[in-house]
């Protein structure tokens, strides 16, 4: 029998795989400069709280990912303490994608609301 | 528990192992910018935690080499192949091979890499055999040892400027940080700890050799330039100074003129094959520096 806390964290896995996305587009969009992952992964740590919802290293590839899909943009610049980083920026694509994505997440978020109270 | 983010580097490849070499890349990239960012960030925060407690800590958050493969893992998988840009290295015709060099930034780096190798060996050079002969004749004097311990410091700065060197032109991944002394030795202790570490003693056989690797490798590509450049370039100026390519007593030899795509052709395959040679050779040099260079 799997435990009750694999199972949760599978849950929680499957979740996170189109919500980062989301969450990470917000983020981008909301900040007036181009953010590095650490940078983002703190800012996700305070949005957070105590919980943690997701491995800051799994932010990374959905990074990729969206970029990939020209939805974000990046360069690498070289800092003073340590290996070059990475800073990414919204496109103006990855502008009207997120539109249709909150449209898509508020109704989500509501009709999953409603299965939950049952009506 | 991990102990270095190398040690995590290496455990994260190790569970990418069968992943397309770009994604292991991206992770190995993306996980040492974040660990030392986050570890430097801790470092001026909390002074008091240890750096692998620290470490830990960050590893914590980040997720182990084993949960970050799986979410490269679970992306690379879920994303388009449309969208994923993969390299067909089996398709490449022989020519593109052949010819690809030139758009290769290590072939490159690692012609200028062998070109200043040799004023970099000199240096190295002089420095090792005045700071090995002066610390043994110094060692007579109190403050013999002072220099000593000076000179084997040295070394460890000389070795981290050779590896910054090596990892921007040649692309072989090398240590960004030198290795300190610990803060509470005495000036005994630390030439003690210097004259019995085995790699000071591999970082002065490497700057020993360095001189003559130097003069060859620069003569070999100043050699090969030369050769491929006047090959493409003798049967040109031929034409415009009706200079001869070969003057012997009163006899003149000109090229014929039906044999100036020929010259062209084999100077720009010297050049091209020279591209590769260093290409190789700064491979090998890059294998060589870290074996010597870096410690365990």
């Amino acid at each position: 029998m799997v435990d009750s806390s694999t199972l949760t964290r599978k849950f929680q896995k499957e979740m996170n795989a189109g919500i980062a996305s989301l969450v990470l587009l917000s983020v981008l969009e909301k900040s007036n400069e181009p953010m590095y992952g650490y940078q983002i992964a703190r800012l996700l740590e305070e949005y957070s709280g105590d919980t943690s919802f997701m491995k800051q290293g799994a932010l990374y590839p959905v990074l990729h990912s969206l970029e990939n899909g020209r939805l974000l943009e990046s360069q690498v610049e070289p800092s003073v303490s340590g290996p070059p980083r990475r800073y990414y920026e919204i496109t103006p694509e990855g502008r009207d994608m997120l539109v249709t994505w909150q449209s898509v997440w508020k109704q989500m978020k509501s009709f999953v609301d409603r299965a939950i109270k049952g009506g | 528990m991990i102990k270095s983010v190398e040690e995590y580097l290496d455990e994260l490849k190790a569970e990418l192992k069968d992943s397309d070499t770009a994604t292991v890349q991206d992770a190995l990239a993306d996980a040492e910018e974040h660990l030392r960012a986050a570890l430097t960030n801790r470092s001026e925060n909390q002074s008091e935690v240890s750096e692998e407690e620290a470490l830990n800590q960050v590893i914590e958050q980040y997720g182990s080499p084993e949960e970050t493969a799986s979410a490269y893992r679970e992306v690379e998988r879920r994303t388009s192949p449309g969208l994923v840009r993969e390299i067909p290295t089996q398709q490449v015709s022989a020519i593109k091979h052949f010819l690809g060099v030139y758009d290769d930034p290590k072939a490159w780096g690692a012609l200028l890499y062998m070109l200043i190798s040799m004023i970099t060996g000199i240096v190295y050079f002089t420095w090792v055999v005045t700071g090995l002969s002066l610390s043994l004749s110094f060692a007579i004097f109190v403050f013999g040892l002072l220099f000593a311990v000076f000179f084997m410091f040295s070394l460890r700065g000389l070795a981290l400027l050779e590896g910054r060197i090596v990892e921007g032109l040649l692309g072989v991944r090398m240590p960004r940080r030198s290795v300190f002394f610990q803060k509470d030795l005495t000036w005994f202790e630390r030439l003690k700890t210097s004259l019995t570490d085995r790699h000071v003693w591999l970082a002065i056989v490497y700057f020993f050799l360095q001189m003559p690797l130097g003069v060859i490798y620069f003569s070999v590509i100043v050699t090969l330039f030369t050769l491929s450049v006047s090959l493409m370039a003798a049967p040109l100026v031929q034409s415009v100074t009706h200079f001869p390519i070969l003057s012997i007593g009163v006899m003149r030899y000109y090229l014929p003129s039906w044999s100036t795509p020929l010259f062209l052709l084999i100077g720009f395959l010297i050049w091209t094959l020279t591209m590769h040679l260093g290409r190789w050779i700064g491979q090998v040099h890059g294998k060589y520096a870290k074996m010597l260079l870096v410690t365990d």
